[in-house]
């Protein structure tokens, strides 16, 4: 038998009373594609961190082609040749793309300057040994995310890394751009990288791994032959526990006419297109989900912004709730017609890091809760518990930091937030986003549950997977356009995709 | 620390408030303890007066710093807006009742109405700031730099207009009326009436919820219908209104409004005492009673010098100042900084550091205890140079002791 690439070998790690990783062990064969699973919370992270150098202090050791090591910073991690691709893309965004890619290790010239040539032609090399063709000289932040990740990986290769972690790689990008990485993985495996791939996704997880390792509250629970096991088999590992196939119980009846939008448009000054949305038309009834599925930059995100008033520029077309015409051009008029927006991402739009738990969930509704002019606590306190019972957050009590709640948690507070406004239209953006699997089907059963009191609920999401299981209807929306629209019976993810990529014959 | 949150005492215990207190108490014991004319026993009464009129004319604009900045702005106009309110003040009591002005008695009509007037300027240098800031679109930093700059140069061009001669100073001309504006019963009053509204707003109110909603995180605060903008206005109008107060104190407490060196750089003593009070720059962190704290453990600190040392000491003001915002931010700082196990002379930023602190030590002793020597050559003072190099080699020992390699790598 070969030796181990890297060996994992008895590693514990506590953060202050909390236990993030318990005697975990396992062996990462050189040249595999190792599949890491388990749900957030379950020590992923904390071990990529200390594979790669970010953790210095934890119990038990690594060893790395046998030599046992001890990394105490990233570049102790690198120059044994392991990489790391943050879920969170770590790109200066200000800079350019080559520049991003020797950050730290800039080449220069025999007088010591920086020397941006010779940066910008090899940065083009290893792009292109990716098969993409970004231009060296473009700034990051310019990029899509997929674009960004592909320079990461460029960064990585440009160590010459022997060891790659991805963490969830494909959580931002769109099906088109997931096929890309697919390909940028195959020919990194026939260079004979080693790859620890992070993922909630089954259909990746066996799509790609060779071998899977399933951690479950910090501790090691299996490693199994990716084709000797199943997904169900997996996925029971991970929680622990049988999850019933994700029957959400009868679909509730659908009620009256509550949002309505005509011809919904918004300009894009200074952009080829000319605009962001053109000529959206949309009912939503009560009691029932509408999906909106579309690629990145299809106008989802946006479309909900210009219903709550949050967009920058002044949408034109008509929104009518209850029949009942709104303009609303601050958060604060639309949250008064009845509407509630969940953001998409939710550390930049939605969280207020400073702040408990409870404060989290009360903030827009404190108007509830005014005895004159003063906030009653006690009355406060009683509208955070009712969320908290009613979506069951898991927390220990209202007072700990919102940062304190695992990412499906934090979402639940943040629903919770807008359903103490009684809500008539529910906005959700990408609400399942980084959030893992056993939190995601309380999600789709919170928002089942909803939908039977009466609320109407619009969802988008980059999953067609979670679209199709949450919708009475989907919207399919294509470069600011709506391209069509599927009754669920008759909704399937071909006919989906295929709408969501028709754009091309508007330009 | 991590599970400090689950307990009420643990949060009483690492609280800032908690921690000021404590240090405060130490303060007094050790000027009680080192001071050799045993001020604070022999004329108590007078000292602790002197210490509450500095907190209290610190205090009224530093509250409403602390508010700009909880709420995630920042004003660096405080300084500026009281020397420009007591040349306001000067100038309306003049325009108003030039008679009674020149003959020392202002009648009280006018009184009223200048005190309102000079408030009414604040609100719209307040409104001035929102504005900027909000429709404008300029950072809170540049906006309030602007006026920071603007507004005393502004002053100095009124005074001249209002005084006979076109005088560069406006004297306070009244000497009843002084008395009564600077009583420290009054200005304490009033300072007390101002810090309740400001504790209530901030943590009994909505709108106190929604400026530290907006402080820590501005974009989810909008998203949640919050109208930013609104509290915004609220928040610099508060900040310069303080600031208005204490220009009216001012003016009586110095007898004169001399705009060009008034209250100069008083706006960064105000940031200073809000953030060793426990409010965080980035916004969103920070109570009332704690700036308070902040407030009276600086001016303590400051007078605890002045005892020890003597005379003249109010050059050394800044130095304390400095000192005592690096180390109370340092201990206060979200998961706590230690003495033991922290590195901080490992690399070579630490080491390059230690001669500078070295040479600070030893001049710091040359300041403080060394004036009573005035009449040697600064030579003499050897005592310096045994301090400085004392410094130097207790920090490399350190500095020493930190590089060597772990055994183990744990901590």
């Amino acid at each position: 038998m070969t030796q181990p690439i890297i060996s994992i070998q008895n590693v514990s790690k506590h953060f202050g009373g909390t236990r993030a990783l318990h005697d975990v062990s396992f062996d990462v064969m050189p040249g595999e594609l190792h599949a890491i699973c388990g749900e957030n919370g379950a020590g992923k992270s904390t071990l990529m961190k200390i594979l790669s150098g970010v953790i210095t202090s934890y119990d038990g050791q690594l060893a790395v082609d046998g030599q046992v090591v001890r990394f105490q910073g990233t570049r102790d991690g690198e120059s044994e040749g392991i990489s790391i691709i943050h879920q969170e893309l770590n790109l200066v965004e200000q800079l350019s793309v080559a520049a991003n890619i020797f950050l730290g290790r800039e080449l220069r010239t025999g007088l010591l300057l920086r020397d941006d040539r010779a940066m910008e032609s090899q940065a083009a090399h290893l792009l292109q040994s990716l098969d993409c063709d970004i231009p060296p000289n473009r700034l990051a932040g310019s990029l899509r995310v997929g674009d960004q990740q592909l320079i990461e990986i460029a960064k990585a290769l440009s160590i010459n890394s022997r060891i790659l972690v991805m963490d969830e790689p494909t959580s931002a990008l769109t099906e088109a751009e997931v096929a890309r990485l697919y390909r940028v993985i195959a020919k990194l495996r026939s260079d004979g990288t080693t790859i620890l791939y992070i993922s909630h996704k089954m259909d990746e997880v066996f799509h790609l791994s060779d071998r899977i390792t399933v951690l479950r509250d910090g501790q090691f629970i299996a490693t199994l032959n990716t084709q000797e096991t199943s997904p169900a088999e997996i996925t029971k590992l991970m929680v622990g526990r049988d999850i019933e196939s994700l029957d959400l119980g009868a679909r509730p009846q659908r009620g009256d006419l509550v949002l309505e939008v005509r011809n919904l448009s918004l300009e894009w000054p200074g952009h080829a297109r000319g605009y962001r949305l053109k000529d959206i038309s949309l009912e939503l009834y009560r009691g029932e989900v509408l999906g909106i599925a579309g690629l990145m930059g299809a106008g989802r995100t946006e479309l909900l912004e210009c219903l709550f008033g949050a967009s920058a520029l002044e949408p034109t077309g008509e929104i009518l709730i209850d029949g009942e015409l709104i303009k609303p051009r601050h958060p604060a008029e639309a949250l008064k017609a009845g509407l509630a927006l969940v953001t998409e991402d939710r550390k930049r739009l939605g969280i207020f890091n400073t702040m408990d738990v409870g404060r989290n969930i009360s903030i827009v509704a404190l108007r509830d809760a005014v005895v004159g002019p003063m906030l009653n606590q006690g009355q406060e306190q009683d509208l955070s518990v009712s969320m908290v019972e009613k979506l069951r957050i898991k927390t220990a009590g209202l007072t700990p930091p919102i940062g304190a709640l695992s990412g499906g948690n934090q979402q639940k507070c943040i629903v919770g937030r807008w359903l103490l406004t009684g809500p008539k239209v529910l906005l959700l953006d990408d609400p399942t986003r980084g959030v893992d699997v056993g939190a995601k089907a309380e999600l789709y059963r919170v928002i089942r549950g909803l939908c039977s009191e009466g609320l109407g609920v619009i969802v988008t999401s980059s999953e067609l997977p979670e679209l199709l299981t949450l919708s009475d209807r989907i919207m399919v929306l294509s470069e600011g356009r709506k391209t069509a629209e599927f009754s669920i019976a008759e909704a399937t993810q071909e006919k989906i995709l295929e709408a969501a990529t028709k754009s091309w014959q508007f330009q | 620390m991590s599970s400090d949150y689950a307990s009420p005492l643990g949060r009483l215990w690492s609280s800032v408030e908690f921690k000021l207190i404590l240090s405060w108490l130490l303060v007094v014991l050790a000027t009680m303890a080192l001071d050799t004319n045993h001020t604070y026993w022999n004329a108590s009464a007078d000292s602790a007066q002197l210490i509450l009129r500095q907190t209290v004319l610190l205090g009224i604009f530093a509250l409403g710093a602390a508010v700009i900045i909880i709420s995630g702005g920042i004003d660096l106009s405080s300084g500026s807006v009281i020397a420009m309110s007591a040349t306001v003040f000067g100038s309306l009591m003049i325009v108003l009742d030039p008679e009674g002005f020149k003959a020392g008695h202002v009648s009280t009509m006018a009184v009223i109405l200048s005190i309102t007037g000079t408030l009414l300027v604040g609100a719209m240098v307040g409104t001035l700031h929102a504005w900027l800031i909000t429709s404008v679109g300029l950072p809170p930093f540049v906006a309030t730099l602007a006026t920071l700059v603007g507004l005393r140069s502004f002053s100095r061009g009124l005074t001249p207009a209002v005084t006979i001669g076109g005088k560069s100073q406006i004297d306070f001309p009244d000497a009843g009326l002084r008395d009564a504006l600077k009583d420290v019963t009054s200005i304490s009053i009033v300072f007390l009436f101002f810090a309740l509204l400001l504790w209530f707003l901030m943590s009994r109110t909505v709108t106190g919820r929604h400026l530290q909603a907006m402080g820590g995180n501005e974009q989810a605060a909008k998203l949640s219908g919050i109208r930013t903008d609104r509290l915004k206005w609220l928040a610099y109008v508060i900040g310069a209104v303080s600031a208005s107060i204490v220009g009216i104190i001012s003016f009586a407490d110095n007898g004169s409004a001399k705009p060009d060196i008034m209250a100069r750089g008083y706006e960064l003593n105000a940031i200073a005492a809000s953030v060793i009070g426990g409010c965080s720059l980035q916004g969103g962190v920070g109570t009332i009673p704690g700036t308070i704290l902040g407030c009276l453990f600086l001016r303590t600190i400051i007078d605890a010098v002045q005892k020890i040392v003597g005379a003249g000491a109010d050059v050394y003001e800044g130095m304390i100042v400095g000192i005592v915002v690096v180390v109370a931010v340092t201990f206060s700082q979200r998961g706590g900084s230690k003495l033991v196990g922290k590195k901080y002379f490992s690399n070579e930023i630490g080491w390059s550091v230690i001669p500078t602190l070295g040479i600070l030590s030893g001049l710091s002793y040359l300041l403080f205890f060394g004036s009573g020597n005035s009449k040697r050559e600064w030579y003499a003072n050897y005592q310096a140079f045994l301090i400085g190099a004392a410094v130097v080699i207790a920090l490399s020992i350190r500095a020493f002791l930190e590089s060597r390699p772990r055994v183990n790598g744990q901590s």
